[in-house]
This record gives structure tokens, C-alpha cells and sequence, in this order.
């Protein structure tokens, strides 16, 4: 899949300059976003998404450009998945109503193949016997793997997620990128934002940094982990791996 | 089983069936007997019989103050809905028409909107039926506090969850009917249920214009045999059979809501 952004910014109302002029053009499996806190990487993601507008610039997904506009934005968030880094599931629906509600509402499935797809995708993921729980009777490990089943129910392409698994503990992390990992060996594509530089430079193909809301260095993980170019990256590397013993 | 035990709460806050059934039974009867002292003092004796002979008048009253409470409760539940939403509009003068309508009939007592209501606006608009003129005010009042009681609703939607709405592609009405109202309705239930038994209450005032209701069917009794204080005991057990189990069912909700958060 082949991302394009071309001269990206974004400023909120009260001037806060999230995003700065950010240009880049890759083909991947697997992106992951990295950076220090406030750095702009929701933001990005949130663009990337089509849940807010960029305050100028282009994106580009496959070459087709993203049109945004809330009619055509409709259509394209349809088309890709999007999980949030907690609350994102429907506090008052069941886990098994949250991946039916968008598939009998928005991807026009009856009732009974919406229940019947479900089911299926809660089975595979080991969430079946929880399937009547909501989410607050869900560990918070279940109830991001609730919301990745429910993003991809249609087989979406492309998968947003934003920090998925910082609000996890480690096991449940573990259990959240493992399901990533399945997913993503299947040919789904992935863009997330993460702290997790284990998962980034293992699972993820493409890595961006992004400081102050610049593109700061991007290009394979492997080389960006072992040899970063810039002093900003070898500085944030050296301090989220600190305690890391497993890299 | 201690003595002790029958009426001192646990440390750790729960209290067992028989305890609990004992301790609300001597509460009522020591609430009783105040009364029934503070009765004697002046000297009288109750005699609640004559109040058979108008058990058809009663029934009558206690079904219309039924009947006028869940019409009020439908109405103000509209008129809520509308001014909370109003309450957000962007359109300024929508938004401020619904804040000075919150503000003036949550901040003056029902008995003046009742009278100047029935009066002015009742008369210069021709609303001649009692029943409807006192569904009418009722809800305008109760609305009011219903704005609110949704206002606060609405602001404890939490943002993701709209943005996840967006995120699966759900249209703005759509996320309106799927996600923030079955939300809101979870979340306001126990207050909503507590101004249900406040309309109920509260629609005692509407016998000052002669709506036939409870109230007045009680005043026109007492006023014709002179039995003020046995008819107003009365009245006050005929509103608790209809307000307590509302009482319940509030403290019911409310029990369910914290569980989940």
C-alpha cells in the first residue's frame, strides 16, 4: 500500500501547531508512527483517517486522493478501520452489538449475516464465550481486541491505530499485538501510533519520527532502529530503550 | 444473631433482610406515633369512614392525576429534549431563547406560573380545557428541569465515542439514534424517573385553577364535611402509593449505573 502526504499541517483553533509541513511517500505493510508525547502522532493519524481536516497539504492513499469533504469523508472512513487507544467500543452496547452495529447500519448486512460474521470474527479471536459482556466487564486487553475485530468486520484493507496498547498492561499488550501480528501477516495493512519499539521494529516495515510536528527521519525500521541518522532519534531511542532488555 | 447485631449496621455497610425489615418498621411506627400524639394533644379523634362514600370521586381524582402526570411526562420530556439540544445550538438566539426559558421557570415558584399562565396566556389564547391547560404548564415547568437533567447527559458523552461513531461511518443521525441517545436515556433514567414522581407532586398545584384532579377532589371534599385533617392524611397516602415505588425504582437505577462505571 502506498501512503503519499504532501505538505501536511495542521493548526487547531487556538493556534497550536500540531502538524508542520509534512511531506512523505512510502510503500508499506506495516507504519509505525514514533515520537515524544505532543509530537503531533494523533494528530497525524486522526488526518490520515479522515476524522479532522489537515489545516493545508494533500494525502494520498494508493493515489487516490483523500477528498475532505464530510459526504466523500463518509465514504472513505467505511473503507478503512480505525481503534482508539481506550474507550472507543460502545459503552452501551455488548461486545457482539458493537461488531454488529456498524454492520447492519453502515455496511447494509442483515441482522442474521451481521450475527453470523460476529460471531465468526469473536470466535477466531478467542473473545466468543465474553461475547454477551459489555465493556466494562471486559479487560482492557479484550476490549481492544474487541475493537480491532469490530474495525476490520468488512475486511478493511487498512488499519488505523492510535497507541492501542498504552493503556495495557504488558501481558495484555502481548495479547493485542499478537492479534495485530496475525492480522497483519494476512495482509492487512497497518498504521499506528505506538510506544511499543519492539512491536515497531519487529512487525512494522516503515517507520516515521515525528518531533514538534516535522517529520524529523522515516524510512525502513531496521535501519532507522540500529543506525538512526539524526541526533533527535538516537536521543529518543536511547531513552524509551533504556530499560528495554529485549532489543 | 445478636441484639446487637438486630441494630447496629455491619462494618462493612450491608445490612441483612430481618434488621433491615425491623429497624424501617420501628422508623414508621415512631413517625406515626409523633403524629398521632401531636393528633391527641388537640384533643380529636380520627374517623376515616366517611371517606367511603366517596370512593367513586376518589378513584376518579386519583386516575386523572394518573392521567394528568403521564401526559406531562411525556410532554416535558419533549419540550426537555428540544431546549437541551436548543441549549447547544449555534444559532445564538436559539441557544439563549432556551437558557432564559430554563433560567425563569426553574428559578420562579410554580404557583405564580400556574395562575399567570391559566390567566394571561391560557385566556388570550383560548385554552379553555382545565385538563389540557394544566398538562400545558406542568410540562413547560417540568421541562425546564428535564433541559437540564439532559443538558448534563449530553455532556457526559465522552468524546471518543462520537469519534468512534465517525470512525465506523456512521452518518450524524445515525450517531445520534444509535450511540448518544441510548447512552443518554442509560444515563438520565434515575434522574428522569425522579422528576417523574416531582410531576407527580407537583401537579397537586393544578387545582388552584380547578383542574379535577387528586388534590381538588380532596378540597372540595374536606370543604363540604369539614374533615380537613383526616382528607389531607389521606391525600398524602393516595400520592405516596403513587411516588414510593418510583422512589424505589430511582434508587434501583441509580445502584446499576454506579455498578457500571
Amino acid at each position: 500500500m502506498r501512503i503519499e502526504l504532501k505538505g501536511v499541517s495542521k493548526v487547531f483553533p487556538d493556534g497550536n501547531r500540531a502538524l508542520d509541513n509534512i511531506t512523505y511517500r512510502e510503500d508499506f505493510n506495516a507504519l509505525a508512527i514514533i515520537g515524544p508525547s505532543g509530537a503531533g502522532k494523533s494528530t497525524l493519524l486522526r488526518i490520515l483517517g479522515g476524522l479532522i481536516e489537515p489545516t493545508s497539504g494533500e494525502v494520498a492513499i494508493n493515489g487516490k486522493r483523500v477528498c475532505y469533504d464530510e459526504k466523500h469523508l463518509i465514504q472513505y472512513r467505511r473503507k478503512i478501520g480505525f481503534v482508539f487507544q481506550a474507550k472507543g467500543l460502545f459503552y452501551h452496547l455488548t461486545a457482539r452489538q458493537n461488531i454488529i452495529l456498524p454492520l447492519v447500519n453502515v455496511h447494509g448486512y442483515t441482522k442474521a449475516s451481521a450475527e453470523a460474521s460476529a460471531d465468526k470474527l469473536l470466535d477466531r479471536f478467542g473473545l466468543f464465550r465474553d461475547r454477551h459482556k459489555y465493556p466494562h466487564e471486559l479487560s482492557g486487553g479484550q476490549q481492544q481486541r474487541v475493537a480491532i475485530a469490530r474495525a476490520v468486520a468488512v475486511k478493511q484493507k487498512l488499519l488505523l491505530l492510535d497507541e492501542p496498547t498504552s493503556a495495557l498492561d504488558p501481558e495484555l499488550t502481548s495479547e493485542v499485538l499478537d492479534m495485530l501480528d496475525e492480522l497483519r501477516n494476512e495482509g492487512l495493512h497497518i498504521i499506528l501510533v505506538t510506544h511499543e519499539m519492539g512491536f515497531a521494529k519487529k512487525a512494522c516495515d516503515k517507520v516515521m519520527f515525528i518531533v514538534h510536528g516535522r517529520l524529523a527521519e522515516c524510512g525502513d525500521s531496521n535501519k532507522l532502529f540500529t543506525s538512526p541518522e539524526t541526533e533527535e532519534l538516537a536521543g529518543f531511542l536511547s531513552k524509551v530503550l533504556e530499560w528495554n532488555v529485549s532489543i | 444473631m445478636t441484639i446487637y447485631s438486630l441494630f447496629i449496621r455491619d462494618k462493612d455497610n450491608k445490612t441483612a433482610f430481618l434488621p433491615k425489615a425491623l429497624n424501617i418498621l420501628i422508623a414508621v411506627a415512631l413517625f406515626m406515633l409523633f403524629f398521632l400524639f401531636s393528633y391527641r394533644r388537640l384533643g380529636m379523634e380520627f374517623d376515616f369512614s366517611f371517606l367511603w362514600s366517596f370512593r367513586y370521586r376518589l378513584a376518579q381524582g386519583f386516575v386523572a392525576t394518573v392521567e394528568l402526570s403521564l401526559a406531562s411526562l411525556v410532554v416535558s420530556l419533549f419540550i426537555g429534549f428540544l431546549s437541551a439540544l436548543a441549549n447547544n445550538s449555534r444559532i445564538l438566539v436559539i441557544s439563549y431563547f432556551s437558557k432564559v426559558y430554563v433560567q425563569f421557570f426553574r428559578g420562579t415558584p410554580l404557583i405564580m406560573q400556574v395562575y399567570l399562565f391559566f390567566y394571561i396566556i391560557g385566556t388570550a389564547w383560548g385554552v379553555e380545557n382545565r385538563f389540557l391547560a394544566g398538562v400545558l404548564i406542568l410540562s413547560i415547568f417540568e421541562g425546564a428541569y428535564i433541559s437540564e437533567i439532559i443538558r448534563g447527559g449530553l455532556e457526559s458523552i465522552e468524546r471518543t465515542q462520537l469519534e468512534a461513531a465517525r470512525a465506523i461511518g456512521l452518518k450524524s443521525g445515525q450517531t445520534m439514534r444509535l450511540v448518544v441517545l441510548p447512552q443518554i436515556i442509560k444515563r438520565t433514567l434515575p434522574s428522569l424517573a425522579g422528576q417523574f414522581a416531582s410531576i407527580i407532586k407537583d401537579s397537586s398545584l393544578l387545582s388552584l385553577i380547578s383542574v379535577i384532579e387528586l388534590t381538588q377532589t380532596i378540597r372540595e371534599i374536606s370543604a363540604s364535611n369539614f374533615a380537613i385533617f383526616e382528607s389531607y392524611i389521606f391525600l398524602g397516602l393516595l400520592y405516596l402509593t403513587l411516588t414510593f415505588p418510583i422512589s424505589m425504582y430511582t434508587r434501583y437505577l441509580e445502584s446499576r449505573y454506579s455498578y457500571e462505571n
